[in-house]
């Protein structure tokens, strides 16, 4: 076992809907593990040094800008740890910093994404979307599918061939037109999904823990509680009157 | 304040809508139907701008936020009533746009003419646009904006774009100085994209001073807790100071990069005085000494909030100040009773918005004794046909409750396992959490020899299901002087 260091980029802004918590867990799992939380006026850091997991988590709307003006300088070291494999995990609008555009008409702007990815988000500020996702992810085995939340003001478009984190067996993905979920290139994790993610999903979780340190036996904080709230979760998302019409993929 | 210009003759179709929505409260009362959205529906179905035109009473004040919102109203209708006012306001129906459409309905008689003396419509934050450019309120009161659920409401800076995008310029703000996302409500902005330009709202900040309650926070380190929406200055984005802070974003804040501050209150409580139940109610800068309507933090902010909006709509201040010697909070939401040694304490803990799930186990814990606490607080209406977004319970600070007088928390509900493993995250010791599938059985499981507190936890939607038979069973095993767990199945 050697100790991990996982860096939280931007907490003081990037901190909704609860999913510091996937962060919070990890370190529960690995008490050993060094958390480095990076303020916005700080250096990353990722650039500096290895970083096992590299992590940034919802934001607002003026927060998501805020992230993309402090990445840009970084932009270069940031494409070269994902191309690498260097674990990266965005979760939410953070995903939508890497790509190329953000617009939000209703809020009157327009943001340039990092470019890493060929994705572009439209918000609708009267349109916020929520639903339920269910997937696989190969690694982690149809047994134990991904189970997650939307809710959103973004539509994601990109292009059909950049690999998605997942693909829905039920919900939406990207948007309502397809089912591919979030995207996973190189090392980058990215997807909309809450929960948050790490917690409500704790075979995802091991997969990650065994990623993160190949030589070490995955231990799961909690694990029977843990367990026992993803099983009934599962029993809930597999009963097909909890699914309604708009969290169908329209083709 | 001055008032507003006197109405205009209404016309055929505001006339239509009026009797149309007196005609279905009509069949509502006949039919012995609550129905509190319907009047108010038939009106605007029938005359879809009817908040604009129909004849507003000489003065109209809003109340929304997030916390407090119903509570601020409640005690400004009534010390308005105190003067002799005639006010129109919906405390008994909806606060959504229909409930202020029956309000102003109400308000006039059958010919269209306005009745009442003042309006004091509660507002739910996210209707904002649907009824503030018609109304077009003289003075618009906001306790604070706070996380709320995250479907519904996003972030609280998406609510304030809301109300901020909605807010005519000519109404007189009345803000929460300590809330750094409400103060910034009414501030001009110049034109950006398809967004228009706009002014500076006139406006005034009520705050609560510096007390022994509050927690400090180290420079440059952001405040504990989950959900802290102003951790960064608005102008330079560097970590804030904080002068004092209490809860979520809560607090005075400076930035000591660029010398941004917490705008000064004119309007300030101090020298809370729970034992004696009195406060200093400086109203710009003539302190005076009232009755502290509540002790709990939060109704001391909707205490200074509606004296310093009664000074803005140029209520003598003596009568300020005596209004408080009545007026009570709505008692719907708490209540706290003596059984032999024990205290029961029921708290309204409102699911699916961990801020105020916060706020309740904080004041759980304020009880001395050990503690046995019962929480049910699933969304009801995700039992069968949804699966709930657990998200939120990573909002609230369940880290309150990991506190070694805790000796017992029994959770009941559908998502009772992910209650159990967020308290295990939170630090609860797991040997003192157990899980039901009944939401009321807990009353008769929990162990009371010894407690000297114990909580029913439950949320809106099961108030009657769960939340009455929970209290009223603990009621009666305390009464009849029992000790361990009643042992029923």
């Amino acid at each position: 076992m050697s100790a991990l260091t996982i860096e939280v980029l931007y907490p003081e802004i990037a901190n909704l809907h609860g999913d510091l918590a996937n962060i919070g867990y990890l370190a529960q799992c690995r008490p050993d593990a060094r958390i480095v939380r990076t303020a916005l006026t700080a250096t990353p850091a990722f650039v500096a040094g290895p970083v096992d997991l590299l992590y940034l988590g919802p934001l607002t709307e003026d927060g998501q800008r805020l992230a993309i003006e402090r990445l840009r300088p970084h932009r270069e070291a940031l494409q070269a740890r994902v191309e690498a494999g260097g674990l990266t995990l965005f979760t939410h609008n953070a995903l939508e910093v890497l790509g190329a555009r953000v617009r939000n008409p209703e809020m009157g702007y327009e943001l340039r994404g990092l470019e890493l990815l060929p994705l572009e988000a439209d918000l609708r500020m009267f349109g916020r979307y929520n639903g339920k996702v269910m997937g696989v992810l190969p690694e982690v085995g149809p047994e134990h599918p991904v189970l997650g939340w939307k809710s959103q003001f973004s539509r994601v478009t990109t292009t059909a061939e950049l690999p998605g984190f997942l693909t829905a067996d039920r919900g939406v993905g990207r948007d309502e037109s397809t089912p591919v979920e979030g995207v996973r290139v190189g090392g980058l994790l990215g997807t909309s999904l809450l929960g948050p993610l790490l917690v409500a999903n704790p075979h995802l979780t091991r997969w990650l823990l065994r990623e993160l340190d190949p030589d070490a036996e995955p231990v799961l904080a909690h694990e029977e509680l843990a367990l026992a709230a993803y099983d009934a979760r599962l029993r809930d998302f597999r009963d097909p009157r909890r699914w309604h019409r708009f969290e169908k993929v329209r083709r | 304040m001055t008032g507003r210009e006197p109405a205009r003759r209404p016309g055929a179709r505001v006339l239509l809508a009026i009797w149309a929505a007196r005609l279905a409260m009509l069949a509502l009362r006949v039919l012995r139907r609550p129905g509190t959205q319907v009047p108010g529906l038939v009106a605007l179905r029938v005359h879809p701008g009817l908040i604009g035109a129909i004849a507003h009473p000489p003065r109209v004040v809003v109340v929304t936020g997030t916390n407090g919102k119903t509570t601020a109203a409640n005690l400004l209708a009534g010390a308005l009533e105190q003067q002799g006012m005639r006010v129109a306001s919906n405390r008994n129906g909806s606060n959504l746009a229909a409930g202020v459409a029956a309000s102003l309905v109400r308000a006039v008689d059958l010919r269209g003419r306005s009745r009442a003396d003042v309006a004091v419509l509660e507002m739910d934050e996210r209707s904002a646009r649907l009824v503030l450019p018609g109304l077009d309120p003289d003075l618009l009161l906001c306790t604070n904006l706070t996380r709320d659920s995250i479907k519904r409401n996003a972030h609280p800076a998406y609510i304030a774009w809301i109300i901020q995008s909605s807010l005519p310029e000519r109404t007189r703000l009345v803000l929460n100085a300590d809330d750094l996302v409400t103060a910034g409500l009414g501030a001009a902005a110049e034109a950006a994209g398809t967004v228009a330009a706009r002014g500076e709202n006139p406006r005034v900040y009520f705050a609560v001073d510096a007390h022994a309650g509050d927690v400090p926070v180290p420079p440059g380190a952001v405040p504990p807790g989950a959900a802290v929406d102003v951790a960064i200055c608005p102008v330079c984005a560097t970590t804030l100071d904080w002068e004092y802070w209490r809860y979520n974003h809560i607090g005075k804040a400076v930035c000591p990069n660029c010398g941004f501050r917490s705008p000064e209150a004119q309007y300030r409580a101090r020298e809370v005085d729970p034992e004696r139940d009195r406060v200093v109610l400086d109203l710009d800068g003539d302190a005076r000494a009232a009755r502290l309507v509540n002790d709990n933090i939060v109704n001391v902010y909707n205490e200074v909030a509606v004296a310093a909006a009664l000074d803005v709509l140029e209520v003598p201040r003596e009568r300020i100040v005596a209004a408080f010697d009545t007026l009570q909070p709505p008692a719907t939401r708490f209540s706290e009773e003596r059984i032999g040694e024990v205290t029961l304490v029921r708290q309204l803990t409102k699911g699916l918005v961990g801020v105020a799930c916060s706020r309740a186990f904080e004041y759980v814990m304020t009880f001395p004794g050990r503690k046995a606490v019962l929480l049910a607080i699933d969304e009801v209406t995700d039992r069968t046909t949804e699966v709930e977004m657990t998200a939120w319970t990573y909002d609230a600070d369940y880290e309150a409750l990991a506190d070694d007088s805790v000796e017992q928390i029994l959770v009941g509900g559908i998502r009772r396992h992910d209650q159990a493993l967020r308290l295990a995250i939170a630090g609860v010791d797991p040997a003192r959490i157990q899980t039901f599938a009944s939401e009321t059985i807990a009353a008769d499981r929990v162990e009371l020899d010894g407690m000297r507190v114990v909580a029913n936890l439950h949320s809106v939607h099961n108030a009657p299901l769960t939340g009455t038979p929970v209290q009223a069973r603990l009621r009666e095993r305390l009464r009849a002087g029992e000790s361990g767990s009643g042992g029923a199945a």
